[in-house]
């Protein structure tokens, strides 16, 4: 009855359903993503306009308090793409790097998130824990250095410990701070329709927990990548950030800005990888 | 369907001798005192009284997440120990699963009863049905309204055929029309199912339409103060309330309420005159203040 009500009360609000032309659809489609095209065709322009401003300051070579004499020019660096795109050894670097982040921020993540879930759960865990995790955490994983150098047989593991401990305590610490925040009203729910201990962690606290779980995945990437880079400047023989470096040593000017780039662009795919793989988990938050 | 969730002639609530005292860093605060109440199976008992007096505290014993400090709760005679799927409960906060469509928070009951999933579908879609909910079986919580949303709260809580239904203020949070609706509602589906219900809230008007019973308790510490029966006959309809037989018995919660709610507000005030006081006087004598 009431649903009758309800639905009546939707009905009278709509306009009578009429067929369509092509015409008000497409109209229709437009004002409804107006801000969202706006956006993007700001964003657009904004990207041109940075392009257009690094081209003048590099042609031009202007000295003013920073020296843009040896920076090299929009075109240049896109001589530079082309030529590398045909380069194994280029897409070497790249593919290193990409498997050096997959395996530390994978094992990050596959030791951080039952972690946090079981030191949320279980309060002798959590103690015992937490003070090591907060004295280690402060420091900065290039700080690791020389420190993985020594403790790893091999330049590549160091580098993986490298990156895995870079996400592993933004993960960890957002783990612990979802399964912190969840709703005691929610688990009284569970509990109230037969819930064990253990069905109330799967079906509550996890799903609960999983927005900042994500939040955490986020951040350990960034800083999985800012720590590998600098892993593979210091120590590394092959890698992206290591072509940085080298191109640097060797006067190649235009492979430095390609280096940044695509540094740039791993770093914002693999953000946008892990958005995809949340939105997938959590149906829920997607409106 | 109707075995699953019929429960003739169970569901007998008793509270006895009951209090209960929470810790804090001045001592122990007593919240509920020397209470008695009892709901007999497929009774309709509301508990009302002044905000502050214990009786969502005594329905979170009656479900098992508080323990008395003395006193005891049964139900059909066997001691409340913990939370159950026997006594359902909804909360004035909905409290659905933001992570599971409104099926699947229906269906969690069952699930955790060990229910097969093809089964428990069928039982969820067949609930949701009777509330007019079955068009948005999956859709997330998150997109209901209020009132959509506590009729899932309600079914949810039905799905496991509980000898008790407990509610704490669950209308509290609608507007006042989708609030009549809602009683309507959870008369209907009580007067099918024969369950008992227990119903906390602080709307005297909900009380009496609802109820066949109503506790009245006193400020803190809580305790009951009257039990008033309500005669007036069933199918109630909105139009009752005008009677002056609806009227006479509102007239006589209110003043009873009333007295409560004054003498809590009474403290409060005096409390705070005297901290008032308090700080004018810090390093003055009286006579400065003046």
């Amino acid at each position: 009855m009431p649903a009758i009500a309800e639905a009546g009360s939707v009905r009278a609000v709509t306009p009578p359903a009429t067929p369509h032309s092509f015409g008000t659809l497409a109209l229709r489609w437009y004002r409804l993503n107006q801000s969202r095209l706006r956006a993007t065709a700001i964003g657009l322009i904004s990207l041109l306009a940075f392009l257009l401003v690094w081209h003048l300051l590099t042609t031009y070579r202007v000295v003013f308090f920073v020296r843009f004499t040896n920076v090299p020019s929009p075109l240049a660096v896109y001589a530079s793409f082309t030529q590398a795109m045909h380069d194994p050894k280029f897409l070497m670097h790249i593919l290193l790097s990409c498997r050096r982040i997959f395996i530390g921020f994978s094992l990050a993540a596959i030791i951080g998130v039952p972690l946090g879930l079981i030191m949320g759960r279980f309060k002798l865990v959590h103690e015992v824990i937490f003070p090591v995790a907060e004295v280690l955490r402060p420091i900065p994983a290039i700080a690791w250095v020389p420190m993985a150098i020594m403790l790893w047989p091999t330049n590549e593991q160091s580098i993986v410990f490298i990156t895995f401990l870079g996400s592993f305590f933004p993960i960890l610490v957002n783990t612990l701070h979802g399964i912190s925040l969840v709703d005691p009203v929610l688990v009284r729910a569970a509990q109230c329709l037969g819930a064990r201990e253990r069905s109330i962690f799967r079906e509550v606290y996890f799903p609960a927990s999983l927005p900042h779980i994500f939040t955490g995945l986020t951040v350990g990437m960034g800083v999985a990548w800012v720590s590998l880079i600098a892993a593979e400047m210091i120590s590394g023989q092959y890698g992206i950030g290591y072509f940085t470096w080298e191109a640097y040593s060797l006067v190649q000017y235009a492979d430095i800005a390609l280096g940044m780039i695509a540094i740039g662009v791993l770093g914002l795919g693999s953000s946008l990888l892990i958005r995809g793989a949340g939105q997938l988990v959590m149906p829920w938050r997607s409106t | 369907m109707s075995e699953m969730l019929a429960n003739t002639s169970k569901g007998h609530i008793e509270v006895k001798n009951f209090s209960l005292d929470y810790e804090t860093i001045e001592g122990s605060v007593q919240a509920v005192t020397d209470t008695q109440i009892h709901v007999k199976p497929g009774e309709f008992v509301s508990i009302v009284g002044p905000s502050g007096c214990g009786k969502s505290t005594l329905l979170n014993a009656v479900a098992g997440f508080l323990k008395p400090t003395t006193g005891i709760v049964t139900v059909d005679g066997e001691r409340v120990n913990g939370p159950s799927a026997e006594r359902g409960m909804v909360f004035q906060q909905y409290s659905l699963f933001p992570w599971k469509t409104v099926r699947e928070n229906v269906e969690f009951g069952l699930k955790m009863r060990g229910m097969p999933r093809s089964q428990r579908e069928r039982a969820a879609r067949t609930l949701l049905g009777l509330a007019g909910l079955e068009a948005f079986e999956k859709h997330y919580p998150e997109r209901l309204s209020g009132g959509m949303k506590q009729r899932v709260g309600i079914v949810r809580a039905l799905a496991t055929g509980p000898k008790v239904l407990l509610l704490d203020e669950p209308f509290g949070a609608l507007d006042a029309q989708t609030r009549v609706i809602m009683q309507q509602i959870l008369t209907n589906m009580w007067q099918r199912l024969k369950i008992s219900v227990l119903f906390v809230t602080h709307d005297i008007d909900e009380a009496i339409f609802l109820s066949d019973r109503v506790y009245c308790m006193t400020a803190r510490p809580g305790s009951i103060k009257a039990e008033i029966p309500i005669p007036l006959e069933r199918p109630r309809q909105q139009s009752m309330m005008m009677s002056s037989e609806f009227l006479a018995l509102r007239r006589g919660l209110m003043s009873l309420i009333r007295e409560e709610s004054l003498k809590a507000m009474g403290g409060e005030i005096n409390d705070m005159g005297m901290q008032g006081l308090n700080i004018e006087l810090h390093g003055h004598s009286l006579a400065d203040v003046i």
